[in-house]
């Protein structure tokens, strides 16, 4: 740990889009977590600025857990990218074990660390994201080549996302298996075997949604929500109803009225609903285009990173950054009612310490992967 | 530098654009979305959020006051605090129950079945009508679900002595019965509005703009004045009780205007405790009690008789005590011989008022009764009053006509007999009665010549001679002013026939008798200890009440020679 801090920073100016971006989301989610919690805190802690204060605590964390990160060169990412594999599977079987796993509304998906929880999930897609890019990078050929080549790593995610829905813990497998397909799909798999798996996938889905009573049910209530709004459709025609006050310019800062005891989950799944209620469409736009902007750049220094070389970095570059933007986007469709209702959080915005730290190592990783690619491209340029 | 650099691979770029039009595509989906929402249905979806979140409060407007001519209160509002709840809220918060249940004053087990039963509700009365104190006392305790709503309480200053007459008000603040109810239009506000803003645990968080401010109810003033209100409840409830009586009425008038002074009854009610509250005592029975006036007619009949100039007060009527006209013997309780109208009015004779009648013919009597508007309503517009029960005098025959001249067969309510005694105390005009001063009363018809000025004078004259010490009234004397007045002793029919020992006690009269300022009836129903004459029971009553009302009233006394004796002999009976 020592001798990785001792690693001195790449004297390069990182990528001032990306850096400003998610400061101004992570600010945005500090304050929405603050406005849009004040009727549950109230509730439940007495005091409503009770998540405020609890969610500031956890960005001092993650920021202190992204500074880490950043000063971890991404060679050693890459050496280690098996016992990262090891790890991401390691938390997903420890969170089911009966006394440490700790469960919550049904599901079984944190860790018990005494004063906070750790929610398993989080750290392990990281881990597992970090093992594709390792794979992807290592053994490129086989993969534009093989069955064999795509289906090794497939094998290891299909076992982490099995130990995730036995939580169950659907939203989060659906990303992982989304994010690690773009990575295989842009280090170069082959279109059709990648489609193959991908009809597999959406088949096993289909199953799956079906088997599941409760999963049904949020399937067909998200069709019609207006059919059942006090029964089925109650959180999601709250949401719509939020959004849809927020009119154009929204009823501002702190006067949403769907936020006192309408709409559960305000803090955390359906704060962008609280969101577009106070900023209205103009915040809605504006919080688009934020995540889109922090694709743009995710992939503008990812191709920058595999145009020096930097196959790993590259790789991890487009897989981190995919993955902010498609659980953002994914949350946000949600809260429109677009998809199903998941237990998605908003990245970087909604209420949770384990996501947020998360995402801080996430954007770190990031920022380091551009850093080494602008100093090697000052180098070559030298 | 890198170890990975020795493959030298890069793979086709346009894998990262496909990437990225697939963001592309969902991020402009989202866009529309968000369009499609925020600005399309932006209409339908705050009216579905302003379903959920306005409420419109009422606030209530405060009932007007009944206060008597003098201005005061027998009817006010106050404030108090009615406890509300949702109950699904107060369930969330199960160990606050017990002691919210104990502040209520309710058994904690009853009030979470209560609140379990009426779980799906967003609205329930946990308790109306706390005082203010109290009712923050409860709040005190932050349940959660638990709220407060402000509700007048009406009040009753004069408590039971007119009782009948204000009547009552319900919970939800609306006339129920006597003047409460007759003027529940004038005297109730117009509740305001007040839109809100309610959180999902409803409770209000914002104001809007919308905001219609409660119109007050008007105050009502009543024609009563409560000094003689309380003076007839009092001697009226002292004089059924010391006679073992059924009931008994007064009524107090004012003959030159028409306006109740008194209308008291007994027994009465507690208006400020409902719970002691027993059908018999919620009848204003001055209004609508019906009651056969026995004696009492002779004055009206001998006006009639005295009015159409058939007759004089030199007259003369031949009795011997008793005379048969077809089945029907009358009786007097002596042969008084023969007698001028001073005579029968005095000895109260039934013969004497029979052969009157009989002379004036069915048509005569019946038209003189209606003159002194039996057969009507009053006109005090209390709800309820009854017409009586008069006949038409095409079915009467000679019994019914002769059993009519001295008040059988017919019926009045005390203040229909009240008020004709009113016409013959204020120069035979027959006026309406009023129980509302100024604004709020009602168009009056114009007064109606009863008889004229004259005959009201003469027969003034007459029944000063009922209470002189010979006559059947001398208990109705009152000190230092003259009286004018007629007893009556009806027996009380029943649907066997008439009672031979039930009775009904009568005196109406009226002083000072030369220029009358106030009518009073009494009416003891019943009595079965000691007497039970007009004369005996009633009369004293008159006295006691009149010689106070008289002081109460400043009306200066007319007779000195009588202010001597009486000042010695306070009771003095006759």
């Amino acid at each position: 740990m020592k001798r990785l801090l001792s690693a001195r920073l790449p004297s390069v100016a990182p990528d001032i889009w990306l850096l400003g971006t998610l400061v101004l989301i992570a600010t945005l989610g500090l304050v929405m977590v603050g406005s849009s919690s004040v009727a549950v805190a109230d509730k439940l802690a007495g005091d409503s600025l009770y998540f405020f204060y609890r969610q500031a605590v956890y960005g001092v964390v993650g920021l202190v857990a992204g500074f880490i990160v950043l000063h971890v060169p991404m060679q050693a990412w890459q050496r280690h990218t098996f016992t990262m594999l090891g790890l991401g599977l390691a938390l997903l079987v420890i969170v089911l074990v009966p006394g440490i796993g700790h469960s919550v509304n049904g599901a079984q998906r944190w860790i018990d660390l005494g004063p906070v929880a750790l929610q398993a999930s989080e750290p392990a897609r990281l881990c597992l994201i970090l093992y594709i890019a390792g794979y992807a990078t290592r053994r490129q050929t086989e993969l534009a080549a093989s069955w064999a080549g795509l289906l090794r790593p497939i094998v290891f995610l299909v076992v982490a996302c099995f130990l995730m829905l036995l939580e169950p813990d659907f939203g989060a497998s659906a990303v992982l298996l989304a994010v690690a397909g773009i990575i295989l799909f842009l280090a170069g798999a082959r279109l059709f075997n990648l489609v193959v798996l991908a009809g597999l996938g959406g088949a096993s889905v289909a199953a799956l949604v079906m088997s599941s009573p409760y999963r049904m049910q949020r399937l067909i209530s998200f069709s019609d929500p207006w059919a059942h709004p006090f029964a089925s459709g109650f959180q999601l025609t709250q949401s719509l109803i939020a959004i849809g006050r927020g009119h154009v310019f929204g009823v501002g800062l702190g006067n949403s009225v769907q936020k006192l005891s309408y709409l559960p989950e305000t803090h955390t799944d359906f704060l962008f609903a609280i969101y577009a209620e106070e900023f209205g469409l103009i915040g809605s736009l504006v919080l688009i285009a934020l995540f889109s902007i922090v694709v743009w750049r995710g992939f503008v220094i990812a191709g920058r990173a595999i145009e020096q070389g930097q196959l790993f970095g590259g790789f991890l570059a487009y897989g981190l950054s995919a993955w902010v933007v498609l659980q953002g986007f994914v949350n946000m469709a949600v809260n429109m009612g677009l998809l199903p209702t998941k237990g998605l959080t908003l990245p970087l915005m909604s209420y949770g310490g384990s996501s947020l730290v998360m995402m801080c190592a996430l954007c770190a990783l990031l920022i380091r992967v551009n850093l080494e690619s602008t100093a090697a491209q000052r180098e070559v340029a030298r | 530098m890198s170890e990975d650099t020795t493959t030298n691979f890069t793979p086709p770029r346009w894998r990262a654009w496909v990437i990225l039009g697939l963001f592309a595509v969902f991020g402009i989906s989202l866009v529309v979305r968000a369009v499609d929402l925020q600005i399309y249905d932006e209409a339908f979806l705050t009216h579905q959020g302003d379903m959920r979140h306005i409420r419109t409060l009422e606030v209530p407007a405060n009932r007007g006051a009944i206060v008597d001519r003098n201005g005061r209160p027998l009817a006010l509002s106050a404030p108090t605090e009615s406890v509300w709840a949702v109950p699904g809220a107060v369930l969330g918060a199960p160990d606050k129950i017990a002691a919210l249940a104990k502040s209520l004053g309710m058994d904690p087990a009853a009030l979470e079945k209560r609140l379990a039963q009426y779980k799906s509700r967003q609205f329930l009365y946990l308790k109306r009508q706390l005082s203010p104190f109290d009712a923050h006392q409860v709040m005190a305790l932050e349940t959660p679900g638990v709220f407060l709503q402000r509700e007048y309480k009406r009040y009753y200053p004069a408590g039971e002595a007119i009782a009948q007459l204000v009547g009552l008000t319900n919970i939800d603040d609306q006339g129920q019965s006597g003047i409460e109810l007759a003027r529940n239009g004038y005297l109730e506000g117009e509740p305001g509005e007040r839109k809100v803003i309610k959180d999902g645990r409803g409770r209000a968080v914002d104001d809007l703009d919308e905001y219609k401010m409660p119109k007050p109810g008007q105050d009502l003033k009543l024609t009563i004045d409560s000094r003689l209100q309380y003076l007839a409840y009092r001697n009226i409830k002292q004089a059924v009780i010391d006679h073992k009586a059924k009931d008994g009425v007064v009524v107090m008038l004012d003959p030159r205007s028409g306006e109740l002074l008194a209308m008291a009854s007994y027994p009465s009610f507690n208006p400020n405790d409902r719970s002691s509250i027993e059908p018999a005592g919620m009848r204003m029975r001055a209004a609508t009690d019906v009651m056969e006036p026995g004696s009492t007619a002779k004055p009206i009949v001998l006006s009639g008789a005295l009015n159409s100039g058939l007759y004089d007060t030199s007259s003369i009527i031949h009795t011997r005590g008793w005379f048969q006209v077809g089945r029907l013997t009358v009786k007097d309780e002596l042969n008084y011989g023969d007698e001028d109208f001073a005579k029968i009015l005095k000895k109260s004779s039934n013969v004497g008022a029979a052969r009157v009648g009989l002379s004036m013919g069915p048509r005569g009597v019946w038209q003189d009764f209606r003159n002194f508007g039996f057969g009507e309503t009053t006109g005090s517009g209390f709800p309820g009053e009854r017409f009586g029960v008069l006949k038409d005098f095409f079915t009467w025959d000679k019994v019914e006509t002769a059993t009519a001249s001295y008040g059988y067969g017919f019926a009045v309510t005390p203040l229909q007999l009240a008020r004709a005694y009113g016409a013959i105390a204020s120069e035979g005009k027959l006026r309406s009665l009023r129980l509302i001063l100024g604004k709020g009363a009602d168009m009056h018809p114009p007064a109606q010549q009863a008889i004229s000025p004259g005959t009201a004078k003469t027969m003034r004259g007459l029944l000063e001679g009922v209470v002189a010490p010979d006559g059947t009234a001398s208990r109705a004397a009152i000190a230092g002013y003259s009286v004018a007045g007629k007893t009556g002793t009806a027996r009380k029919i029943s649907s066997d026939g008439y009672h031979m020992d039930q009775h009904r006690a009568l005196f109406v009269g009226m002083a000072p008798a030369k220029n009358p300022r106030v009518v009073t009836l009494v009416v003891v129903d019943a009595p079965t200890r000691g007497s039970y004459y007009g004369g005996t029971v009633a009369a004293p009553v008159f006295s006691k009440i009149m010689a106070s009302a008289m002081r109460i009233l400043h009306v200066p006394p007319d007779n000195p020679k009588m202010l001597t004796a009486a000042a010695y002999h306070p009771n003095r009976g006759g």
